[in-house]
């Protein structure tokens, strides 16, 4: 401490083992905060199954499923002072078949994809959140004067639209038969580790209650003069 | 005079501080940032507000550089007596024993 350059090195030496103790502490409270999702209903309003491409070239054409779905659900309780945002994914999971239809028991949920998708950002993080200048005002003007905003966990979804119309690697997925949808989430924090939902509960985390649909058959293929109609 | 100007803003840059200066500014700078630390987490904790815990700790961080870095009067309290140079008061008339016997 004996010039300047000196007491600048030492002060800001410190300064750095506090700012490590701090964000420890801070990761530490999401342990002490309790979390209860659930998920009110998650049903299927409306299947589909359309012949495609991959892509605008491709020669082979595969079977695509396009499952709307209505969703409700309440996340508010993973949103804390140490959440930057939640990242909600809902998936179709279907168990494998042999090629003679038979299920392999194992593999309840051997195939799984990702039907629809959204990241729901802390008013901390509106400004990370990818999103025009319109949009983003309205988000940050929805959460004026708040440093968390539980409520934008509630989630209320009409006859949704999948973002993603899903296939198999074997391009069939016409009468696919044991069909469930889940609900996932997946909390990232200013500091701490991701967290996704769990099986089990942990301490005051538990596990999210519902998410699972029922199960359901997709249907055949769509003829293909229905196809042009909707199309 | 250019030399003596040199020479005064080396002293500031320098920016030196007495023993019991240091003693204080080292004292000064840990509690400081520990109590900054803490009053940033319990606000922030309590109003759930992780924005304002970080302006907390780095505005505190800033004060705290402020009062330990400069040289401020008061780190300057208990200069050291130094004895003077040469040594005038007891070696006048030997600069050198030698077998306790005055070379001259």
């Amino acid at each position: 401490m004996y010039s300047s350059l000196v007491r600048i090195q030492n002060t800001f030496g410190f300064f750095t083992t506090v700012a490590f103790v701090i964000a420890a502490l801070i990761a530490a409270s999401d342990f002490i905060t309790p979390r209860a999702p659930s998920v009110g209903m998650l049903k299927t309003t409306n299947l589909q199954v359309v012949r495609g491409r991959p892509h605008y070239y491709s020669s082979k054409k595969e079977e695509y499923a396009i499952i709307k779905f209505s969703l409700d659900a309440d996340l508010s309780s993973l949103f804390t002072w140490n959440t930057k945002q939640v990242f909600v994914y809902v998936t179709a999971e279907w168990p494998s078949t042999s090629t003679t239809g038979v299920t392999i028991a194992s593999n309840a949920t051997a195939n799984q994809a990702v039907i629809w998708d959204a990241i729901i950002t802390s008013p901390s993080a509106d400004h990370l959140s990818n999103l025009g200048p319109a949009a983003l005002k309205k988000l940050r003007k929805s959460a004026a004067g708040k440093a968390i905003d539980p409520s934008r966990g509630k989630l209320s979804l009409k006859n949704q639209r999948p973002k993603y119309q899903i296939t198999h690697p074997s391009g069939k997925i016409a009468e696919m038969a044991d069909v469930t949808l889940r609900l996932h989430y997946n909390v990232q924090p200013w500091v701490g580790v991701l967290t996704w939902n769990q099986g089990v509960d942990y301490g005051l985390w538990k596990q999210l209650s519902g998410g699972l649909s029922r199960k359901f058959t997709l249907p055949g293929l769509k003829k293909k003069e229905e196809a042009k109609k909707t199309s | 005079m250019a030399e003596q100007i040199l020479d005064q803003v080396r002293d500031v840059v320098e920016g030196q501080i007495d023993f019991e200066g240091q003693k204080l500014a080292e004292l000064i700078a840990n509690v400081a940032l520990s109590v900054v630390g803490a009053i940033a987490f319990l606000v922030g904790y309590l109003l759930q507000d992780i924005k304002l815990a970080v302006w907390i700790a780095l505005g505190g961080t800033a004060l705290t550089f402020v009062a330990v870095v400069p040289p401020w009067p008061f780190y300057n309290n208990n200069p050291v007596a130094w004895l003077q140079v040469g040594g005038r008061s007891q070696h006048t008339t030997a600069s050198l024993v030698v077998d306790e016997k005055a070379v001259r």
